[in-house]
């Protein structure tokens, strides 16, 4: 049995598995001590690039290490790239299409030629079943013992790999979802079962066999990847605990992930969003636009007032994923981005990326295409001397190789302007994300502070602050590693909503506390199944409250303090006042409630990395900016003045600031560089 | 054209906050009202008007209500000339000034600044019920407004901050489920407060003559942005026609809707001289709904990403006959806007088509196909009314099959249907399936998405229903030769009869009772391009996933299989050239016969030979559709016309330029069965 997070003599390890790269902090808790590493991913076998990872820490064996923290993309990959498991689904008879049905609203108005997001699910993949639980929970239509013996038949024929259990109005009444995945799992043992009374518990079908259905797509990977991860760290005897980032930006153990992979669909980049808040509270910046640039992709995320800023909203490739997560977006343009020339001879950049493998050009591997890493090192902002993780240098003469081929498909011949015009667009493409998340839901984006991590992050982040006038940038300390950095400081999070319905009448309100205290023990147990020693955590409270009559709830978050039902009527009507301007003469219902169980870790604290004396500048280089060429001095992250002026360049392991002219920096106190435009 | 000088990311930046106003709005809407039309359906929108009635900012609103929105604004500020006071707050639905159906009520909430009207929010929402002759106020078979429910012409609810109670309790009393109109009609006021907070942030912030300039460039940009697109076509006139379906009791009499589309440099006219006189039907509507129509399908095929304000419509100009179906007036219903919209969508479809062939797409399914539902239920102690539009099909588009049960382009970012397990909960009705609608798309190279079927099922009592559609027995068109889509189609079962009503698609408080069930089925979307040009493998796929029967797969589309279910190659090739050849053709000759007959109404009529009607397999009085030149189809009814050679077809100029052809040129025709009303068609 694995151990319980202990706070105490901790060596932990906190890791991103990116598209291109693994990126891995070690805190060592007794000595107050940092190390960082970057290999390459491992598409194939995830669990591999991780292995390497803490293997490279030097001075560490596997043995001592008592926690790993990892963000991973799996789910988000296999859904993305429509790589998951052959899924089938099996539903109550006359709902076959639900899924396809969908909600039938068109999201892009305006345009005669928009598609349906197309279902995970072929129609002939779905199997009904005559059964029919009422809105109350009642059995109207019995399960039939033939008809489960005639369904398992099918599905032991078909042998899929995952099955969805999507019965209506089972967030109510989930016995016959139970009965038939329980009947599936025993004819097929291989198969990865779920249902949607498990996976969410909520009223509104659609949306809750969606978020079943994506967890039964992306589950039989998650569960190949974990059992060999298990099996490797076991032959290696590793007795420490691990975890898994969900999206809600806490941590889960391996069982849970295994069964509820749905929840980490935004494993990957909360680790930074979680980091970012850390961060904003050491160095007083409330208000933060996050952008997180890998290799293949970037995540924004807006944080107000370092509020976590969770929703149940999103979607994944425009598939309802209603479980708990933070709002994140995400674009398919990264460093390893290729750049090719689309219709009408226009330079595109991205979604495809030349990823780990064969990597940009410069690499030397065998990519031929132009990626952003390419458009870089031809400006001269990255360095071909000053190598890679793993050693790597990158190769001049092939990226301007690979430039050059695109700018003789537009006929133009100064390669410089090309490479420039490739980094334009990809920034361009940076920018309108964060304008989506910005502008668009009403924030002004110069009230905000961009935070640049990722790989590529600081490399482009005062081009694009530039082009939306933010009037700050932050590149944490050792930017590339931020993500896995941030895993390192996230709690074990679980999060559990269940409809249910009672008016808020006095009468009820030992029902209303006996259910509350089934939800928060059913979060209890589900953590205790990854930590049988949990003792110490904290409770969050939602609940879905709204008038009778009204169909949306409002979440309100519920002090312990509350007592009654009345008391709980007037938390009610000051959130309602606030949201909605106005508050009705009606009685009030309770239609869900949200529990969130918290075990607190104790991260790294703020005073860390070397002290390090000012050194001078490493050496200067020439470097194009904006249709010229400057000469640019470079700096060791490690050593730099308190503060500079443009142009210059920022090495560390992991990254690569750019500051262009016009720009100058100083350095915070929690060793963030602080990026400001002189105008 | 005067081009204000703002800096390009303020510009954004304040727009983006407008627009998000009333992105917030619509949150706080949805989330804060009491009718399942607004909550479930989103039947609502949001926008922000200046004192000159422009519409100047909205988000996923619905086109279908944006656009006559700054007609009935416009029609609000006439009638309240310099008599608007901070504190008041205005009211309208009138169908003849602006507005759409009754249900759709426009609240204005005026905001000041300096003691001048500056900007004001407005939300027309879908009132579940509105009085009228039957639950939820869609009346198919209406007769006059009357029955329509209650008009509003634009008055003041409240004024300078206090409401006037007379007016409120007169509303409310002449409208089922007055409690939840209420609760909808607080929610509208809410989300207006929110956003006159939010203007207030943006005024304090960037200053009032900023915000103006802002709003202008916006304005006058979307405007050269349109413009730019309509500049690229083609200078010309490009023609369509279609119908809508209006009864005259029982008796089908079609009602025309005729576009004549001109192109002069940058400006657009839509002229729809020709159409159909008003009827004392439901299918008429006010001249902003078809111009919504007109514009919708213009920014659709044209300039998708454009932005969508008071600016982007003034390159657009519009005529009507007055007292028409595309221009009513008093007193003749209105109920259909929807349709009226959807039509105009079709013809401007069948005209760009002439231009812009690769841009459009097959037919939609054309209608929005409200079907209302309204009773007490006994267990919950309340009144209900329930709505829902199920969506149909798309068009087919030369990229793509056509996406199915998926709410067409006009139709904004409605949800057609409710959650079936929130439906069941609020009300006394089970959903007993919702499933797809086999080969119910039109045929084509690229399939037309599918149609649904919903049925619904009685738990309790007594109940009256309502549909109001259209193409229940005029079929939605294939573009380039591809095949039309089904028709919708309501029924109804008791025990284990079901029945048709006698006017498809148009019902007026049908009498339900419990344990009954109604069968509501949308219409497909229409094919495109040619059926026997489509890859077999998709016509294997679409078989295999029920999307289509192994019948359809043979007969429509020419392709034969195996006993293992794979595509016969051979037998395929032959058959499709098979059915080729057995095309029956046409010879056009020009005749300047008027091709119209109908009662009220106005239908095309074909006169051909005896022979020729009886080689084409079909009969007098029956719906066929020609196709010659252009991508769409002209559809005509069969008539005897004795003095008519052999295969020929007499075809006057407005007909020859719909189909593009000439005197001596030949058109192939299809046969377009369906349903027909109890009373037969009007003469």
């Amino acid at each position: 049995m694995r151990r319980a997070p202990v706070n105490g003599q901790e060596l932990s390890v906190g890791i991103d598995i990116g598209g291109t790269f693994t990126d891995a902090v070690l805190y060592d808790q007794q000595n107050k001590a940092l190390q960082w590493v970057k290999v390459p991913s491992t598409p194939n076998d995830p669990e591999q690039g991780l292995l390497d990872a803490v293997e490279s820490f030097v001075g560490i064996n596997l043995k001592q290490i008592t926690r790993i923290v990892h963000g991973i993309t799996i789910g988000t990959n296999a859904v993305i790239e429509r790589q998951g498991a052959e899924t089938w689904v099996v539903t109550t008879k006359g709902f076959k299409d639900t899924l396809e049905i969908a909600r039938t609203e068109r999201r892009e108005l305006y345009n005669i030629k928009t598609l349906k997001p197309a279902s995970l699910v072929l129609r002939r993949h779905i199997l009904e079943v005559d059964e029919r639980i009422s809105f109350e929970g009642a059995v109207v239509k019995a399960l039939d013992d033939h008809d489960v013996e005639s369904l398992l038949a099918s599905l032991v024929e078909a042998n899929p790999p995952a099955v969805a259990v999507c019965f209506l109005h089972s967030y109510v009444n989930d016995s016959h979802e139970r009965k038939v995945a329980d009947a599936i799992a025993d004819a097929l043992p291989e198969c990865f079962v779920c249902t949607s009374g498990q996976v969410l518990p909520v009223l509104r079908e659609y949306e809750r066999f969606s978020t079943t259905v994506l967890n039964a797509y992306i589950g039989p990977r998650m569960q190949h990847y974990l059992d060999s991860l298990m099996a490797q760290l076991d032959s290696r005897e590793f007795t420490g605990a691990i975890f898994l980032m969900t999206s809600n930006g806490g941590v889960v153990g391996p069982k849970r992930a295994g069964e509820f992979p749905v929840h980490t669909v935004l494993s990957g980049p909360a680790g930074g969003v979680a980091a970012a808040i850390e961060l904003g509270k050491e160095t007083g910046d409330s208000n933060l636009i996050t952008c997180d640039m890998g290799g293949t992709s970037t995540d924004v995320c807006l944080i107000e007032d370092l509020v976590r800023p969770l929703t149940s909203e999103q979607q994944v490739a425009g598939l309802p994923n209603r479980s708990p997560q933070l709002a994140i977006a995400t674009l398919g343009a990264g460093g390893g981005s290729i750049a090719w020339l689309g219709d009408g001879g226009i330079i595109e950049v991205g979604p495809r990326s030349a990823g780990a493998l064969p990597g940009p050009a410069a690499y030397g591997r065998g990519g031929e295409e132009p990626t952003v890493t390419d458009a870089n090192l031809c400006l001269g902002r990255l360095s071909p001397d000053t190598p890679l993780a793993g050693g790597l240098l990158l190769n001049e003469g092939l990226a301007r190789a690979a430039i050059g081929r695109l700018a003789s498909g537009i006929n133009q011949l100064d390669t410089e302007a090309v490479a420039d015009g490739v980094i334009k667009i990809a920034v361009a493409r940076m920018v309108s994300a964060i304008k989506e998340i910005s502008i668009s839901n009403g924030y002004d984006p110069r009230d905000f502070s961009l935070v640049a991590y990722g790989g590529a992050g600081p490399m482009h982040a005062a081009f694009i602050a530039d082009e939306i006038e933010i009037p700050s940038v932050i590149v944490p300390f050792s930017p590339g590693h931020f993500s896995a950095f941030g895993c390192l400081g996230s709690d074990l999070r679980q999060t559990f909503a269940q409809s249910c319905h009672f008016g808020l009448v006095d009468e009820n309100w030992n029902d209303i506390e006996a259910k509350l205290h089934e939800v928060e023990s059913l979060a209890m147990t589900s953590i205790k199944v990854d930590f049988p020693d949990i003792d110490s955590v904290e409770v969050e409270r939602e609940f879905g409250m709204r008038y009778v009559g009204q169909s949306w709830e409002l979440s309100v978050r519920v002090p312990k303090t509350v007592s009654s039902t009345q008391e709980l009527g007037e938390v009610f009507e000051s959130a309602y006042r606030r949201r909605y301007e106005h508050v009705h003469e009606l009685p009030i219902e309770c239609v869900g409630m949200r529990v969130t169980v918290i075990g607190p870790i104790a991260g790294p604290d703020g005073s860390l990395g070397a002290e390090v004396a000012t050194a001078p500048v490493k050496r200067t280089r020439q470097v194009y900016f904006d249709g010229a060429y400057y000469e640019t001095d470079i700096y060791d992250r490690n050593a730099l003045p308190g503060s500079l002026i443009g142009p210059a360049l920022i090495e560390e392991d992991g990254a690569l600031t750019v500051l262009p002219p016009g720009w100058r920096l100083v350095v915070g106190q929690a060793r963030e560089l602080r990026l400001h435009h002189n105008a | 054209m005067n081009t204000c000088q703002v800096n390009p990311i303020t510009l954004e930046v304040v727009c983006e906050s407008l627009r998000a106003i009333v992105k917030e709005m619509r949150a706080s809407i949805i989330r804060a009202s009491f009718s399942s039309a607004i909550y479930e359906l989103d039947d609502f929108s949001c926008a922000l008007f200046n004192p000159q009635a422009d519409m100047v900012a909205q988000s996923d609103d619905h086109p279908g209500h944006v656009m006559p929105m700054p007609w009935s604004v416009k029609c609000a500020m006439e009638d309240f000339q310099g008599n608007i006071f901070p504190g008041d707050v205005l009211l309208l639905n009138d169908a003849y000034r602006g507005g759409t159906h009754l249900n759709d009520v426009t609240l204005l909430y005026p905001i000041f600044n300096d003691g001048q009207l500056f900007i004001f929010p407005a939300v027309r929402a879908h009132w579940a019920d509105v009085g009228g002759m039957t639950p939820g106020s869609y009346s198919g078979l209406a007769t006059s407004i009357y029955q329509e429910g209650v008009r509003i012409p634009p008055i003041k609810l409240y004024e300078r901050g206090k409401v006037n109670d007379g007016v409120m309790r007169l509303l409310l009393s002449n409208m089922r489920l007055p409690d939840e109109r209420y609760g909808d009609l607080n929610a509208s006021l809410g989300a207006c407060r929110v956003a006159e907070q939010r203007i207030e942030k943006i005024l304090g912030k960037y200053g009032r003559t900023l915000v103006l300039d802002c709003i202008c460039e916006n304005l006058d940009r979307s405007e050269r942005r349109i413009r730019a697109r309509i500049q690229d076509l083609p200078d010309g006139e490009y023609c369509y026609e279609d119908y809508l379906e209006y009864y005259d009791g029982e008796v089908l009499d079609p009602v025309l809707m005729r576009l004549r589309l001109k192109v002069s440099g940058d400006q657009l006219t839509a002229d729809f001289d020709g159409s159909s006189p008003q009827v004392p039907g439901v299918v008429n509507s006010s001249l902003a709904v078809a111009g919504a129509g007109v514009f919708v399908a213009v920014k659709s095929t044209l300039d998708p990403q454009g932005p969508v304000n008071s600016g982007a419509f003034r390159a657009i100009t519009l005529n009507a006959p007055e007292a028409s179906i595309v221009d009513v007036r008093a007193d003749a219903p209105a109920g259909a806007h929807g349709e009226v919209r959807k039509r105009a969508v079709s013809v401007m479809l069948g005209a760009l088509a002439q231009v812009i062939p690769e841009a459009v797409s097959g037919d939609l399914s054309g209608t929005s196909f409200p079907n209302s539902i309204g009773g007490y239920s006994k267990s919950r102690d309340r009144s209900y009314v329930y709505i829902e539009v199920p969506a149909g099909g798309n068009g087919g588009f030369l990229e793509a099959d056509g996406s199915s049960a998926f709410v067409n382009v006009d139709f904004g970012s409605i949800r057609s249907i409710h959650n079936v397990e929130s439906l069941e909960s609020d009300m006394p009705l089970q959903v007993r399936s919702c499933v797809l609608r086999e080969d119910s798309g039109g045929e084509g190279q690229r399939r037309g998405g599918l149609g649904m079927r919903r049925e619904l099922r009685l738990c309790e009592g007594e109940a009256l229903y309502s549909v109001l559609g259209d193409r229940a027995v005029i079929p939605p068109f294939g573009m380039h030769g591809g095949g039309p889509a089904k028709q919708l189609s309501v029924s109804w079962e008791r025990g284990q009869t079901v029945k048709l009503f006698g006017t498809p698609g148009k019902v007026t408080g049908h009498r339900i009772q419990k344990g009954d069930v109604v069968i509501m089925e949308s219409a497909g979307g229409g094919g495109y391009g040619d059926p026997l040009n489509r890859d077999p493998e998709d016509v294997r796929n679409d078989m295999l996933s029920g999307y289509i029967t192994p019948h359809r797969a043979e007969a429509g589309y020419g392709v034969l299989f195996t006993g293992e279910w794979e595509v016969d190659d051979d037998r395929t090739s032959a058959l499709r050239l098979d059915m080729l050849g057995r095309r029956l053709r046409l010879t056009v000759k020009a005749d300047e016969t008027y091709p119209y007959i109908g009662n009220r109404g106005k239908r095309r009529v074909v006169r051909l030979s005896e022979g020729t009607i009886t080689g084409l397999g079909v009969r007098v009085g029956d719906l066929i559709e020609l196709m010659g030149n252009h991508p769409a189809p002209l559809r005509c009814w069969i008539e005897f016309g004795a003095e008519v050679e052999q295969d020929i077809c007499p075809m006057d100029a407005f007909g020859r330029r719909v189909l593009g052809v000439e005197q001596a040129e030949s058109v192939w025709v299809r046969s377009l069965p369906g349903p027909s009303a109890a009373g037969g068609m009007a003469v």
